[in-house]
């Protein structure tokens, strides 16, 4: 006979005993066993409940607030317990799925970039952001746009096949070349365009010096060329010491020292002071009033400045490489390097 | 152009200065120093002493006892050398003394007398090869009778500065000892110490006819010199010959070269009895010949020119190199010598085809003054006066059309135009005239330019002048602003595939534009393949690089084979670059192209089997360029020589044919050295690059799809592609995707055919769809793709 007395007994007797019967579960099947018997169908809450209506009305609330009392702190009990035996069966089970955290990860190949495009690149991009365009030109050229649309005249030894790689291609008397700097697009791109200009090239050049560390006989440059009605010397300089601290370093010291070149006057080189030496950078001027009356630009209406840089030079002094070979022989222990 | 800064010093009096300041300043000017470095004597103790008396050894022939006055007492030497007499002034290492670094002087004993010192030869100063006798100072160096007992090394200029200055091609008038200095004097703003030579001169007996036929001889002129004895030059002579880097020869020649790189313009000497009375220039004969000084025989063509002797005979090219029939020898006592003009395009073209680049030609090239021509001959002759005896006979001067001094216009307005700075007329006259040009006016000045300066021809030369001699570092930097236009589209594009690539796993490689004839023959190109019409190198460098690439296959597998022979066989390479093609054009055809080369295994991972390559790499890497291009990519079955006549495939792209896809036959991937299955690719750049519009965003549908499968049974060679690109063709834009996903042949397939099970996935953007819908899209797929390629459909719709 269930009385008040018996079911409040009975759940005190189920508090004080359950905890330690859930706490000494090993596993969540043991857990789930004992929480049939502690919460289930049969188990003493499930009886408190059912005895509920044979209460007195008047016990009756008190005694519902009793039941939910002890079921809700057992089962916040069983469900802590099972979370750690979940989660202690998962790690046994993990155990044998472990990995040697010292062997190397399943990389996926990436491929690289070439240094040299990498370092073109980078160059553009810094003229680009202060202003200029890019064009690009052939590699096959005529005498005219290497040479003499750019003022080197007919008897300069840059001409001779000792320097210079010509190809059997149309007219033998005009000349067809492989172009050996890209200043050609100076003269083809001002032909046009009309001023203002701004812009570099990139590309390819070809000298006829066999390989060696030092040279090759192909390479590359990146030409720029400014022209507009006030471009001075002191354009020249500023701009391209702005250059020189984007690639190299904000500190970068620069000096400018006479040159010569034909299709520029004055001409200067750029040295800049890096890795505590000074190196020649590039070599650069303002556009020789005959290279304009070339073209068809009135040298006294326009002026401009144009300047060439050789890229494996920017990438040897950049990336520490003695040999410039490296970056010919496609190693694929050295392209791989060029992340 | 090397030489010690003591001969600089005779022309400008160089302050003391630290040689790091020499260097700025020559810098500063354009002239780049090359080398700048100490040059000191190599010994120390050494004085000058005098010999008072010459005694023979009591017991020993080949050796004299000499008592020599070293200033502060007089030694007794014991010396070995018979080259002087009492009276001599010489070098004397005394006690104490170190030659060479290590080889210290002690007194020491020979044959039963102590030796007090030793008098020394050139060769023990390390100051000349000479090690024949002890140097004799009296006639060489005078000035040593006033510094008995004083430390040697002074008299012979130690210690000293070798520069080494390259000259810019534009500066014939540098490439002397007094240009520079004419230079540095002018940055110093220090007078340029310049003299004329002074000669007495008596007329030759027997004048020299002289016949000038060439107008590219524009000036010749000749001075002789009688009476001379040839012997070795002065030692200070020789000395700064050597630092030059010339050999000292004879002291007729050694004059000659040392006014050319003292004053700059070259000469030449020649015996006058080997000559005879006339000497003329004329355009050489084709096939003539003429022993040159190096006693080689030269054949000569028109375009050459040469001095000839009396009986027409070339005696030298001129402005090149003298004739070994007319040279100065021991016995020589009056020679011819000639300084002329020579037309510079003439020389470099002779001494180029001749391979006879001399230091004259070398000027010459360039260009000297014709103005100078005279001076400097009479320079070689006032040197034969004074240190071969000589005296100076008649001059000869054939100058038909003297050159006036260019003037040039310079408005001041162009100074601030073309280097953003004022000079005012004081200070650009100031400039001007410090480097020897003449100025009258004010603005504009009117420049007279020295006819040593072939480079300065108009105003914007004068800048440069202006700029040189205010310093590149006085004028300010400005940073331009450009007008825009940034990356145009192609390279933005060419940039975004080269992304795609290196995410892709490959690798740029860059290859040479040549290639050499057989690689083409790697390739198995049929014989009337365009790409066999190559465009030849006229001088290669190298056989293997005589013809420009049509493709860039060639360098690719090169690029493979390398890596391949060192053990690296796993390679993924591209390429972007040009290849060139005949057109009827006044330049080749010059598109560029992209390749690339897949060879060795992928996935390779511990305890795992790798994968080899193989051509749906291939394939794979060419369809993600063209989405992410926005190219419609497809690729055809197609035989190719060279490839695998089974996975070869031409790739189009908007039906045009743009390239190539295949695995190379494995014949010519083992001659090309390439091991396993070698994937490659080629094709033609700019129709991938065609959509350059920025891509515009397809907002994805929030609608479930509808999926289901097909099964298709078609022909082996009917090419399972194909019925991907047959539903895409006749299925709207609810067509979400359509991929193979399994090809299966044998058990319960006709023999002849596969299986093709496609996966279809539709979703409309707005709506979900409805069985109904989607059943008759089915059907239309399902007949299409059956009526297209005799396929039939496995179970049922």
């Amino acid at each position: 006979m269930n009385t008040l007395m018996d079911i409040r007994q009975e759940l005190q007797t189920l508090a004080s005993s359950a905890p330690a019967i859930i706490a000494a579960t090993t596993t969540t099947a043991e857990l789930a066993d004992a929480e049939a018997a502690i919460t289930g169908k049969r188990s003493p809450i499930a009886m408190a409940r059912r005895g509920l209506g044979k209460i007195d009305p008047e016990q009756r609330r008190d005694v519902g607030i009793l039941i939910k009392q002890v079921a809700d702190a057992l089962q916040h009990d069983i469900d802590q317990r099972r979370n750690e035996l979940t989660e202690s069966e998962e790690t046994a089970a993990l155990a044998a799925d472990a990995v040697d955290m010292t062997l190397p990860g399943r990389a996926p190949v990436v491929g690289t970039h070439h240094v040299i495009q990498q370092v073109i690149d980078e160059i553009v991009d810094i003229f680009v952001a202060l202003g200029f365009t890019v064009a690009r030109g052939p590699e096959i050229e005529t005498s005219f746009y290497n040479f003499t649309a750019l003022n080197i005249p007919d008897t300069h030894p840059s001409r001779l096949e000792s320097d210079t790689m010509y190809v059997d291609f149309g007219d033998a008397d005009e000349g067809v070349l492989l172009r050996t700097h890209t200043s050609p697009m100076q003269a083809r791109y001002m032909e046009q365009h009309d001023p203002p200009v701004y812009v570099v090239v990139p590309g390819k050049v070809f000298r006829a010096d066999p390989l060696d560390p030092t040279h090759s006989p192909v390479f590359h440059q990146v030409e720029g060329l400014a022209v507009d009605t006030n471009i001075t010397f002191g354009d020249l300089k500023g701009t391209l010491e702005m250059f020189a601290k984007q690639f190299l370093g904000k500190d970068t010291e620069v000096k400018f020292i006479p040159h010569y070149f034909p299709f520029t006057e004055p001409s200067a080189e750029m040295h800049a002071f890096s890795n505590g030496r000074w190196l020649e950078l590039l070599g650069c001027g303002m556009v020789n009033p005959a290279v304009f009356e070339n073209v068809g630009y009135d040298p006294s209406a326009v002026t401009g400045f144009a300047f060439g840089m050789g890229v494996e030079r920017m990438a040897m002094v950049r990336h520490g490489i003695q040999d410039l070979r490296h970056l010919l022989e496609n190693d694929a222990r050295v392209l791989r390097q060029f992340v | 152009m090397k030489f010690p800064l003591s001969w600089l010093r005779e022309f400008v009096d160089v302050p003391a200065m630290e040689t790091a300041a020499i260097v700025d300043a020559f810098e500063s000017l354009g002239h780049e120093v090359e080398e700048a470095s100490p040059l000191e004597p190599e010994f120390s103790g050494v004085v000058i002493g005098k010999v008072l008396d010459i005694a023979p050894h009591p017991n020993a022939d080949k050796v004299r006892v000499c008592q020599v006055d070293i200033g502060s007492e007089v030694a007794e030497i014991i010396c070995g050398a018979w080259n002087f007499e009492a009276g001599a002034y010489v070098p004397v290492a005394v006690p104490g003394a170190v030659l060479g670094g290590d080889f210290v002087i002690a007194k020491r004993e020979i044959r039963g007398l102590t030796s007090n010192g030793m008098i020394c030869s050139e060769a023990e100063l390390g100051l000349g090869d000479d090690s024949d006798g002890i140097m004799v100072l009296n006639t060489d160096y005078p000035q040593a009778s006033e510094s008995l007992g004083m430390d040697f090394a002074s008299v012979v200029g130690l210690p000293d500065v070798f520069f080494d200055i390259s000259i810019t091609p534009n500066r014939p008038d540098c490439m002397s000892v007094v240009g520079l200095a004419r230079e540095l004097a002018a940055r110093l703003d220090l007078p340029l110490k310049e003299r004329s030579p002074r000669l007495e001169a008596t007329a030759d007996a027997t004048p020299l006819t002289i016949t000038i036929e060439d107008d590219r001889c524009p000036r010749f002129t000749v001075r002789t010199v009688r009476n001379i004895t040839v012997g070795a030059s002065p030692h200070w002579i020789r000395r700064r010959l050597s630092i030059a880097g010339m050999r000292p020869i004879n002291n007729v020649v050694d004059a000659s070269n040392y006014v050319m790189l003292e004053l700059g313009h070259p000469s030449h000497a020649f015996d006058r009895q080997r000559l005879g009375d006339s000497i003329g220039v004329r355009r050489a004969r084709d096939g003539e010949t003429i022993t040159t000084l190096d006693d080689l025989e030269r054949t000569l063509v028109a375009e050459d020119i040469v001095v000839v002797d009396a009986s027409d005979q070339a005696v030298s090219i001129g402005g090149v190199m003298g004739g070994a029939s007319t040279e100065v020898h021991a016995e020589s006592v009056e020679v011819v010598i000639e300084s002329a003009m020579w037309y510079p395009p003439m020389i470099l073209h002779s001494s180029k085809r001749l391979q006879l680049r001399s230091e004259a030609s070398a000027r010459f090239e360039r260009g000297m003054d014709p103005n100078f021509c005279m001076t400097a001959a009479d320079r070689v002759a006032e040197l034969l006066v004074e240190h071969a005896d000589g005296v100076a006979g008649s001059a000869y001067d054939v100058y038909p059309n003297p050159v006036e001094p260019l003037v040039i216009e310079y408005p001041l307005s162009e100074t601030n135009r073309i280097l953003g700075i004022d000079l005012d007329a004081t200070t650009s006259i100031g400039y001007l005239e410090k480097l020897d040009f003449g100025v009258t006016g004010e603005d504009p000045l009117s420049v007279v330019v020295p006819t040593r300066r072939p480079d300065v021809k108009r105003p914007v030369d004068i800048v440069e002048e202006l700029a040189r001699l205010h310093g590149f570092a006085a004028i300010p930097g400005r940073v331009v602003s450009g007008t825009g236009g940034g990356l145009p589209p192609d390279v933005v594009a060419e940039r975004k595939l080269r992304r795609v690539l290196t995410a892709l796993g490959l690798s740029e490689a860059m290859t040479f534009a040549f290639i050499g004839p057989s690689d083409l023959d790697v390739l198995r190109l049929a014989p009337d393949d365009p790409r066999r019409d190559t465009i030849a190198v006229i001088n290669p460098l190298r056989e293997e690089e005589g013809v420009m690439r049509t493709t860039l296959l060639p360098g690719l597998i090169k690029a493979a084979a390398g890596n391949h022979a060192r053990g690296f066989l796993d390679i993924a390479y591209f390429e972007i670059g040009k290849v060139f093609l005949r057109s009827d054009d006044v330049l080749p055809a010059q598109p560029d192209h992209l390749g690339f080369i897949l060879t060795g295994e992928r996935d390779a991972d511990i305890g795992e089997q790798a994968r080899g390559v193989d051509v749906r790499d291939g394939v794979g890497i060419l369809e993600r360029l063209g989405s992410a291009t926005g190219a419609s990519l497809t690729v055809a079955a197609a035989n190719e020589g060279g490839f695998h006549p089974g996975r070869c495939g031409q790739v189009s792209i908007g039906g045009q044919i743009v390239g190539l896809v295949g695995e190379l036959r494995p014949s010519v991937a083992a001659e090309a050295g390439l091991k396993g299955r070698v994937v490659m690719a080629e094709i033609a750049l700019a129709p991938l690059l065609a959509t350059v519009e920025p891509w515009r965003l397809v907002a994805p549908s929030s609608y479930p799809p509808v999926v289901f499968d097909l099964a298709f049974e078609i022909g082996k060679n009917v090419g399972a592609g194909n019925i991907v690109e047959t539903i895409k063709d006749v299925t709207g834009p609810e067509l979400e995707s359509v991929s193979i996903f399994d090809v299966y042949s044998g058990d319960g397939i006709a023999d002849g055919r596969v299986s093709v099970a496609v996966r279809i996935t539709m979703r409309a953007a707005d709506r979900t769809m409805t069985e109904n819908e989607v059943t008759p899209m089915r059907k239309i797929m399902v007949e299409a793709v059956e009526s297209r390629h005799d396929a039939t459909l496995r179970g049922s719709v």
